[in-house]
């Protein structure tokens, strides 16, 4: 059980600094996920936590130690790697107790934890197996099996479900919370998939070009998305964005002027912007509406209709030939070329600035 | 279903394999023939020299040659040099592998660091003889097996760092980082962790170490002149004054080959790869 804290963490390869000044903290028994696309430094945070990664910069506590200069096993940490890291060589109980027979534990806490350990992730029968002869899933709990057993303070995870199959994941991501539930430990999580990030998370970290972009829980970073980056990474499909032009401001009430005719208004408090500035106005296509609501409507036309059965997404071009996306329902009536009108309220708008900020 | 083309193009694809391996074959069987043989069916044989068939074979050139102390000698000597030289190469080349494969050199790279192991064998063996002859005779070590196992493991290091390095290189480092998680240093994580699974490269490695050394000449030549006479030496003493003896030649090339031969099948089973498979996503 632990807090981890990082204090303005950077890191360099040669000349190239990867993680500019990150500074967080994770509390105990919080189970945190880092997101971001591919390079954005959220493996090498992890890996610099693990004790993997030289520290270029900056210090990191877990628990109240110091272990910048900590032994990867002497830091209170266990990694679940993307690729598994199993020894081949050995059978799934050695694999499972080796940390624990390095650690000159007595021969019969090894056979009493290891069998522990396998019945929480129900792979008794496989104990004498070697990995070559286990199925991607089954790995991947031999590999969760032997991070258990050293009774970590904190759970360090990459990529782990990136190579399984789509079902496979969903189960194994319900068997993690299930894990943290009962084990009521801290986890870093790392991926790329916004969804798995989503639905695992206490919180959230969004890194991006080795910078923290915003920090919350799921529904937060949904609702308000602090810049353009975070806006478009978290949901999916991903969020509309549409060049707006800002034609009065009266007040804290602004008039926009959207793609072709049509006009919108939005309150906003922090005006920092004046009339004829052009502006980023973000939607998510499932708050876009095809029968007239109350609110505001754009033109647009049918490009590309797909069917998923409880949902259809449709993909428009707006009068300035920017491509929308609008999530429907499945029996949805609509055809190729066809000229729609889309419907949305002010509540589900967000207005970012010319910095890619939102504006409040 | 394989159709007719196939097949024919499969016959005529072994039958050359057969062909070729006949073909390196041959010489062998020839010498071992030509030891069976009384001097005088050497060369009046007739036939392809099938024992019984076309001559009644003997073990007289073996009888006498094996009475030889310096053969035996010589073939004590072979083994010693060859054994200690791998032993030897592996326990200082193998470390410097792993540290070059996974550690990062800061004044020279370790690029730089592989190169100078691999020009150690551009430079041509002969062109060290004189110094390393001088160096031996101040050490008091010409004609020891020491002095040529010294030698040959100059020459054989480079190597054995070289296909060592590689092979640590392919290793998926998360194995080795896993096990340092796991609580291990680094020297455990080398001999836990890269070292078994890098033991058909090893075998190999040790292979090929060993056959060099067996069959050098030129430093065996220069640096031994009674004690520490090998077998290729040996063999390159056949020629006497009644000019080249085949009879004996054929027996001493046949107990050289039988050796490395003899530890090629046993360490086969070592070489197989795919040990490393099921250790990361397979």
């Amino acid at each position: 059980m632990a807090e981890v804290k990082l204090r303005n963490i950077k890191k360099s390869f040669d000349e190239v600094e990867v993680i500019h000044g990150v500074d967080l903290e994770i509390k105990d028994q919080e189970f945190v996920v880092f997101v971001g696309p591919s390079g954005c430094g959220k493996s090498t945070l992890l890996r610099m936590i693990a004790g993997l990664e030289d520290i270029t910069a900056g210090e990191i506590y877990i628990g109240d130690t110091y272990v910048n200069d900590l032994h990867p096993a002497d830091r209170g940490a266990a990694m679940v790697f993307q690729s598994y890291a199993l020894y081949p060589h050995m059978s799934v109980r050695e694999n499972i107790g080796f940390g624990l027979k390095l650690n000159k534990v007595p021969k019969a806490e090894i056979q009493r934890k290891v069998a522990e350990a396998a019945k929480i992730l129900k792979i008794e029968e496989l104990l004498d197996r070697r990995p070559g002869q286990l199925s991607g899933g089954q790995r991947q709990r031999v590999a969760i099996g032997r991070t258990i057993v050293r009774e970590p303070s904190v759970f360090l995870f990459d990529e782990p479900l990136s190579n399984l199959d789509a079902a496979l994941r969903v189960q194994m991501r319900m068997e993690l919370e299930k894990l943290h539930a009962n084990l009521k430990t801290t986890m870093i999580y790392v991926t790329h998939d916004q969804v798995e990030a989503m639905t695992m998370a206490d919180r959230i970290f969004i890194l991006n070009d080795g910078y923290v972009e915003q920090v919350g829980t799921p529904l937060e970073l949904y609702r308000k998305p602090a810049n353009i980056f975070v806006a478009g990474f978290i949901g999916s499909p991903k969020m509309n964005f549409l060049s707006v032009k800002v034609l009065q401001i009266e007040g804290q009430q602004i008039t926009l002027q959207l793609p072709g005719e049509d006009q919108m208004q939005l309150q906003r408090e922090n005006i920092n912007f004046q009339a004829g500035d052009i502006l980023t106005l973000g939607i998510r296509p499932e708050h876009f509406e095809l029968e007239q609501t109350k609110g505001c409507s754009l033109s647009a036309t049918v490009d590309i209709i797909e069917r998923l059965g409880n949902e259809t997404y449709i993909y428009a071009n707006d009068a300035s030939d920017n491509l929308l996306t609008v999530v429907g329902d499945g029996e949805l009536d609509v055809s190729n070329n066809e000229k729609i009108k889309i419907y949305f309220t002010t509540d589900h708008c967000h207005l970012f600035g010319r910095d890619d900020q939102s504006i409040q | 279903m394989k159709t007719r083309a196939l097949e024919f193009q499969d016959s005529l694809l072994s039958l050359l394999a057969i062909t070729i391996v006949l073909f390196f074959i041959f010489p062998l069987y020839w010498g071992f023939s030509t030891s069976l043989r009384n001097p005088l069916d050497t060369f009046t044989v007739t036939g392809i020299g099938i024992p019984w068939l076309n001559f009644s074979p003997t073990l007289n050139n073996w009888v006498s040659q094996l009475e030889i102390v310096e053969m035996r000698n010589a073939v004590v000597n072979s083994v010693v040099v060859s054994f200690s030289t791998s032993l030897l190469t592996l326990c200082l080349g193998v470390p410097a592998a792993y540290a070059l494969a996974r550690f990062r050199f800061k004044k020279i790279s370790n690029k730089d660091l592989t190169v100078w192991f691999l020009s150690q064998r551009i430079l041509p063996p002969v062109a060290t003889v004189i110094p390393f002859y001088l160096t031996l005779q101040f050490l008091n070590l010409l004609d020891t097996r020491t002095g040529l196992i010294l030698i040959n493991t100059t020459f054989t290091l480079p190597f054995a760092v070289v296909i060592m390095r590689q092979a640590f290189v392919d290793l998926p480092v998360e194995l080795e980082e896993a096990c340092l998680m796991d609580g291990a240093n680094y020297f455990t994580t080398f001999s836990k962790i890269a070292l078994p699974l890098c033991a058909p490269a090893l075998s190999a490695t040790s292979l090929i170490i060993f056959a060099f050394t067996w069959n050098e000449l030129l430093f065996s030549l220069v640096i031994s002149s009674k004690n520490a006479i090998t077998i290729p030496m040996f063999i390159s003493g056949s020629f006497e004054s009644r000019g080249v003896q085949f009879w004996f030649l054929s027996v001493r090339t046949m107990i050289a080959m039988s050796i490395p031969i003899l530890i090629a099948l046993l360490a086969q089973r070592y070489i197989v790869r795919g040990l490393t498979l099921g250790a990361v996503k397979g």
